[in-house]
């Protein structure tokens, strides 16, 4: 192991000033730094304002409006934590036509990292006699975990089709439905991708990754129905109380990593060509209209389309396990996509800013699109009450569907929360499971795990995050997204 | 010298060293104790010693270029190494590195690292040396 493993906390917090807009807004002034070009606000109540206080992440909201033709606000969500260069759980929107910028940092490695959720028609008394056996199947059969390839492998050629045409490439090969493809954010294949612009070594760390789940914070997890908040907007899901789930969280896997990466260096002196000062150097960015900024957005664009079929092809997979333990078709077990959902994108919207409509570039980094009812992007048959939201929280509580709520577009460029937020770091959770055993614990609170790793378990502990509850009910108060159903886990695989 | 610090979400990594040199191979341990967890289920087989050859001459660059080529060896071929050994000239960092490949048989792995950040990087002169600071995306 390491010579040591520091437990300290990080070496500072923010002490700057936080003042309180509203029950549930705080704003870092862009007066107290000189630099700033917009105020930093921040989406949160008094109980998540200590940890929030702890680690420099607030800090990072503030960098942030240093940057050029950002609109309104550097914003964050009320699942905020420490990043790089960004918070995780951060928006900002950029005017291309004023010099904005789009920032690989404001959508993170883990390009369109996102969730979808899948609903069946078991009851919890279906499931529960074979759950064990489920579980351990999905973990045999889903690969998951550090060094886990899959079973699809695709050429350098396939994968540019594939990043080009999105989930319906998988259509037309038999692994995905028409509703597949109907109920995915952009219907699982975002436009103007340009694979010609992600590196060999990308393809090369995608080949056989689309269809795994990875590691880290990523999983499948079978869930219930465990409360129904809004009768109408849960019925128009298809969602019932005691109604078994699976949700599904995974990105864009070595590819979309490459991807960030290499666009990173690309832009290592874009800021001292376009005059740019920054304040951190993840923060690295280049003006949407340049040469360097649109060869970033096609390559983003392009793993982000492979992220929508490595969801595809796990959601796939799990229909297969499913069918297999419960010995019956897929199809006639109800099992279909709810909604597939981004957390880690950039995106040119349409969007009132003061007194004009204008198309901005909304970075969302740990943030998810929450459009209210009404909005055309919704798939028609949501479109009444507002787009599913699905917010993951933790593998011991619950997550939770919102849909996207009336203020969400005057407050956040249409944006909510993704998770509960960690609130423990890697170490400090490490530290806090030794001399438990916390499979044994998750059992007793009725959840099976499986984790491939020894760490994974202790690092993603339920105690790792904030309270999913308290994060919903900010962006429900917010209206920034309205709550739908709670899910509460029953069985879980892991990295 | 070096060691595994608290970032939130992700890990980082401080190395100390007397010199440049040692410092890139500490850092480089640290980069395969976050993957691997124990670095002693690791035996060097001489049929896999790689050579790595980073061009550049900023250190706080240099390393981050070697961290991330060592990154990219385990991702594209799965190599696990253990021993490194460093010269550094005007040109650039050349390294030895001494490892075998992945064996699930036999290892067991502990972290995937999504990237190597430039967040908070930094490779710093000190009284005692030198002192290299990374966080690693998890």
């Amino acid at each position: 192991m390491a010579d040591t493993i520091r437990d300290t906390p990080p070496d500072r917090g923010f002490a700057g000033p936080l003042e309180p807009v509203d029950e549930c807004t705080w704003r870092i002034p862009k007066s107290s730094r000189p630099g700033m070009l917009v105020d930093g606000l921040i989406f949160a109540d008094e109980r998540l304002i200590p940890q929030l206080r702890s680690d420099r992440a607030v800090e990072q909201v503030a960098n942030v409006a240093f940057l050029p033709g950002i609109q309104t606000a550097s914003l964050a969500m009320p699942d905020i934590h420490w990043g790089y260069g960004f918070c995780i759980g951060g928006v900002c929107a950029t005017d291309p036509a004023v010099g904005g910028v789009v920032s690989p940092g404001g959508v993170g490695y883990d390009i369109n990292c996102g969730v979808r959720l899948m609903r069946t028609n078991l009851s919890l008394a279906d499931i529960e006699p074979v759950l064990v056996r489920l579980v351990n199947q999905l973990l045999q059969d889903v690969p998951v975990g550090v060094g886990q390839g899959g079973s699809h492998v695709f050429s350098p050629a396939e994968l540019r089709m594939l990043m080009q045409e999105g989930v319906p490439f998988l259509k037309a090969r038999g692994l995905a439905t028409d509703d597949d493809v109907a109920l995915a954010e952009a219907e699982g294949c975002i436009a103007d991708a340009r694979p010609e612009f992600v590196s060999d070594r990308a393809l090369a760390r995608g080949s056989d990754q689309c269809g795994t789940v990875g590691a880290g914070n990523h999983f499948i997890e079978v869930q219930v129905v465990d409360r129904v908040e809004d009768p109408a907007a849960a019925s128009a899901f298809g969602l019932h109380a005691g109604q078994i789930c699976v949700l599904i969280h995974s990105g864009s896997r070595g590819l979309g990593y490459q991807v960030c990466d290499d666009s990173l260096r690309a832009l290592r002196d874009a800021p001292a060509k376009y005059g740019m000062s920054l304040p951190d150097r993840q923060l690295v960015c280049a003006p949407v209209e340049s040469p360097e900024g649109q060869h970033y957005l096609g390559g983003m664009r392009a793993a982000a389309n492979y992220a929508f079929c490595n969801r595809q092809l796990l959601m796939w997979q799990v229909r297969e396990v499913f069918a297999q333990v419960l010995k019956k078709p897929w199809h006639s077990l109800g099992m279909e996509l709810l909604y597939d959902v981004a957390h880690n994108i950039a995106k040119l919207e349409r969007h009132q800013v003061g007194d004009t409509r204008k198309d901005v570039c909304v970075h969302r980094k740990g943030a998810t699109r929450a459009f209210p009812a009404g909005h055309h992007d919704i798939p028609e048959r949501y479109r009444a009450v507002g787009q599913p939201v699905i917010i993951p929280g933790d593998m011991g509580r619950a997550s939770w569907v919102l849909r996207g709520g009336p203020r969400s577009m005057e407050r956040s460029f249409g944006t909510t929360c993704h998770g509960a937020g960690r609130c423990l770091s890697r170490t400090a959770a490490t530290k806090a499971a030794r001399r438990r055993n916390i499979q044994e614990e998750l059992l007793r609170g009725g959840v099976v795990a499986r984790c491939r790793s020894r760490e994974g378990l202790a690092e993603e502990q339920p105690q790792a995050y904030k309270d999913v509850d308290i994060v919903v009910e900010v962006v429900h108060r917010a209206g920034l997204s309205l709550k739908v159903a709670r899910l509460r886990p029953l069985g879980v695989i892991k990295g | 010298m070096h060691e595994i610090f608290e970032h939130t979400a992700d890990l980082g990594l401080r190395a100390t060293a007397p010199t440049l040199e040692r410092l890139m191979a500490d850092a480089a341990r640290g980069l395969f104790e976050i993957i691997a967890g124990d670095l002693a289920q690791i035996r060097p087989r001489h049929d896999h010693t790689e050579r790595f050859d980073v061009a550049g001459t900023d250190p706080t660059w240099l390393l981050f270029d070697w961290i991330s080529e060592l990154h990219a060896a385990f991702e594209l071929r799965r190599m696990l190494f253990c021993g490194f050994d460093v010269s550094i000239d005007a040109t650039g960092l050349h390294a030895t590195a001494h490892g075998e490949p992945y064996d699930p048989a036999r290892h067991t792995l502990a972290h995937e690292i999504k990237a190597i950040t430039q967040h908070e990087l930094s490779v710093v002169q000190t009284a005692g040396g030198w002192e290299a600071t990374l966080i690693v995306d998890i």
